[in-house]
């Protein structure tokens, strides 16, 4: 109690020491961590970086968008390697039953999945008693339409245009994630006990006659599988190489473009369309990106301009060092 | 004894560790072990703690929903089939591993003014008081500023993407590049948020922030590997895309750009709040920054607790023994030599700081003389 104070045992600052304890000093230690004084950066929005920060933005986005743009606009000229890309729209290559509606290891050649599909391939697991090789939904709805274009020339007989049907897929896809079951010399063997897709019309190891190309990693059925992120969306189909630098890749004139048209698109109201693109360093046809980064970019220095202003305006009024409370 | 219910039933129950015993303290929330310490616990602690609080969750409640809302905006182009926009494992990882680390290194280090200057300015913790950091105002513009990242961080990578071709020609438009650009955009958007929100940048700051961005670059790169799709191809779907998507410079200005889109806007609104008008606390953080430039750079030396040099006055029962206590002169200090920086400072009398201080709160102070607890 107040009673046993005495001024000459207080030690200065420090705690009062227990009756009877020892003489431990629990104060905490006096380190740049525990005192939280750590040496610190502490930034501050000022004038001299916010400013500058905004017309730097508009002086780099401004160009950079007028050169996307300008890039994406000159894809005209059917020079260089041509690329034939079927589309289409309102197709929902995104809805979530629809892309989880597939087995990756029995496209990697697993053999216990490929006789036992995935349960997430449900209604197009098995059909007729069999497991079905590919399963799923995207597999079912390949697009199965063939595409020829024809130069019709001074020549009553129009020349088919070589198209390439490899080197569609990207190199990932074609040599790691699609493999075909091992076992077997020809390719029906290694399926057997397997049936087609409902919706084919020829089984999966009849895809082409090239054995590099066939079974699971037909480049046709492997872009297929890739499922789109969004409902209006173009896959690539061909590839027109260019022939030398003499000729342009296609030289003008009227061509002639044959559809077998197996794939039924009415019933949920898609379109269907053929592109022919060239490519340039920052892909296909795309004004978007140019315009968002000229918008980006003059709202950027317009804001810089607006900020200069108020800020000088109000920069009278409001300079002084003092704190006002 | 009488007073551990007092402190029990207290907001905040302080209890003094001294020659009474115990019980206070074991009660109590906070003890030390000298009255004159609550200023500091109040002013520096209370007040820090205040900021941080309402930071983190400022910024919490903005980074989920401009995480969550994407898949509002998504659903609109995907049948509403509720379809995430990212990949599972980044959906499981995002708010563990990518931004945990950064928002706890700012609810713990984070400082808006220095210690010495929260003593010297007690009407910093009126904020606290008036709970003007975070209230149902704040929230509603964190889930604004929440709703607005979502859509720049939605509808720019849709702009890009949609009928496009990449720049090999082949498919760049696939949902596994568009989940990666998204996830991609959406860690380097809330980290350059954080970057803005932290104001006192320790070098835990820094390891946290960059390290996390390093974390998910590298978790990325792993999860898409050829190796790891070897162990488990139903787990590791989007083998190659790393590889695919993001050696496109298309794909890297598509994120640059979602990311100015979402920042300019905060970095606006701070600017025009901080320059027109300033609260007091950015006031003294402009002061503190002149000060540091002005003064030279000399080595640190430990500092001792200093309390104001201000009278505290209790209100003590008449009973012997404190009155030798006080006459003895230990618990006034001398006054401290007045500070160079030249800075008017608005003194006080000599009524004490905890006075004015009650005057502003509706709970009642009470001190006593037995057990030296202060209820709040």
């Amino acid at each position: 109690m107040a009673m046993n104070y005495n001024a000459k045992d207080e030690v200065d600052g420090g705690p009062q020491c227990p009756p009877g304890g020892t003489a431990k000093n629990r104060r905490p230690d006096n380190t740049a961590f525990k005192q939280q004084r750590l040496p610190a950066w502490q930034p501050i929005l000022t004038a001299g970086t916010v400013l500058p920060t905004f017309f730097i933005i508009g002086l780099i986005f401004i160009p950079i968008g007028i050169g996307i743009f300008v890039t994406s606009n000159n894809i005209r000229e059917i020079e260089g390697n041509v690329f034939m890309y079927y589309g289409l729209s309102n197709f929902y290559q995104n809805h979530r039953r629809y892309v989880k509606s597939r087995d990756d290891s029995q496209l990697n050649g697993d053999s216990s999945a490929l006789l036992n599909p995935s349960k997430e391939c449900e209604p197009y697991r098995r059909n007729e008693d069999k497991p079905i090789a590919p399963c799923g939904a995207i597999a079912n709805s390949m697009f199965n339409d063939t595409l020829e274009l024809f130069l019709v020339g001074n020549e009553s007989y129009p020349t088919p245009i070589p198209l390439k049907k490899k080197g569609i897929a990207w190199w990932t896809d074609k040599n790691v994630k699609f493999r075909n079951p091992s076992g077997g010399e020809s390719l029906k063997e290694r399926f057997k006990g397997t049936t087609k897709p409902v919706n084919w019309v020829k089984p999966v190891y009849m895809l082409d006659s090239e054995p590099d190309n066939n079974g699971f990693i037909n480049e046709d059925f492997i872009v297929w599988m890739r499922t789109a992120a969004l409902p209006t969306f173009r896959k690539l189909y061909r590839l027109i190489e260019r022939k030398s630098d003499l000729h342009p890749t296609l030289p003008a004139g009227r061509y002639y473009l044959n559809i077998t048209y197996n794939y039924p698109v009415h019933s949920f109201d898609g379109r269907k369309r053929m592109i022919l693109s060239t490519i340039s360093w920052m892909g296909g046809k795309n004004p978007f990106l140019g315009i968002a980064y000229i918008a980006i970019g003059s709202i950027s220095f317009l804001l810089g301009v607006v900020l200069l202003v108020i800020n000088h305006k109000y920069r009278n009024s409001s300079n002084t060092a003092d704190i006002t409370i | 004894a009488n007073d551990v219910s007092m402190i029990k039933s207290a907001h905040i129950g302080v209890g003094i560790s001294g020659q009474e015993g115990l019980q206070a303290v074991l009660a109590s929330d906070y003890s030390f072990a000298q009255f004159r310490y609550l200023q500091r616990l109040l002013l520096v602690h209370g007040r820090w703690s205040y900021f941080r609080m309402c930071k983190f969750l400022g910024y919490f409640f903005y980074k989920n929903f401009a995480f969550t809302l994407v898949h509002f905006w998504f659903g609109f182009f995907c049948g509403f089939s509720a379809q995430t926009v990212y990949d599972q494992w980044f959906i499981t990882l995002f708010n563990i591993v990518y931004t945990s680390l950064p928002v706890l290194a700012m609810g713990i280090f984070d400082q808006d003014v220095s210690d010495q200057n929260s003593m010297d300015y007690p009407q910093l913790y009126e904020p606290g008081q008036l709970n003007l950091l975070f209230n149902k105002r704040q929230f509603f513009i964190c889930m604004a500023h929440g709703i607005y990242t979502s859509l720049a961080l939605f509808f720019i990578p849709y702009g890009a993407f949609y009928n496009v071709a990449g720049e090999d020609g082949q498919h760049i438009a696939d949902y596994q590049s568009f989940a990666v650009t998204m996830a991609t955009s959406l860690v380097i958007v809330v980290s350059v948020q954080i970057a803005l929100d932290t104001s006192y940048w320790t070098v835990i700051n820094h390891v946290f922030i960059w390290g996390s961005i390093a974390t998910y670059f590298s978790i990325l790169f792993t999860m898409h590997s050829n190796g790891i799709f070897g162990i488990f191809p139903n787990q590791f779907p989007f083998v190659g895309n790393v590889r695919h998507s993001l050696t496109q410079k298309c794909i890297w200005l598509v994120i640059l750009l979602t990311t100015v889109a979402s920042v300019v806007p905060v970095v606006i609104v701070r600017f025009l709040k901080m320059n027109l008008c300033p609260t007091l606390s950015d006031q003294i953080r402009q002061r503190q920054k002149a000060q540091k430039k002005a003064r030279p750079l000399r080595s640190r030396r430990p500092q001792t607790r200093r309390s104001s040099s201000r009278r505290s006055g209790y209100a003590f029962a008449h009973q012997e023994g404190y009155g030798e206590l006080i006459t003895s002169g230990k618990n006034m200090r001398a006054k401290n030599p007045p500070l160079t920086s030249g800075l008017e400072k608005t003194l006080y009398n000599s009524t004490s700081w905890i006075e004015n201080f009650c005057k502003k709160t509706t709970d009642t102070v009470s001190c006593f003389s037995q057990d030296k607890t202060v209820k709040l």
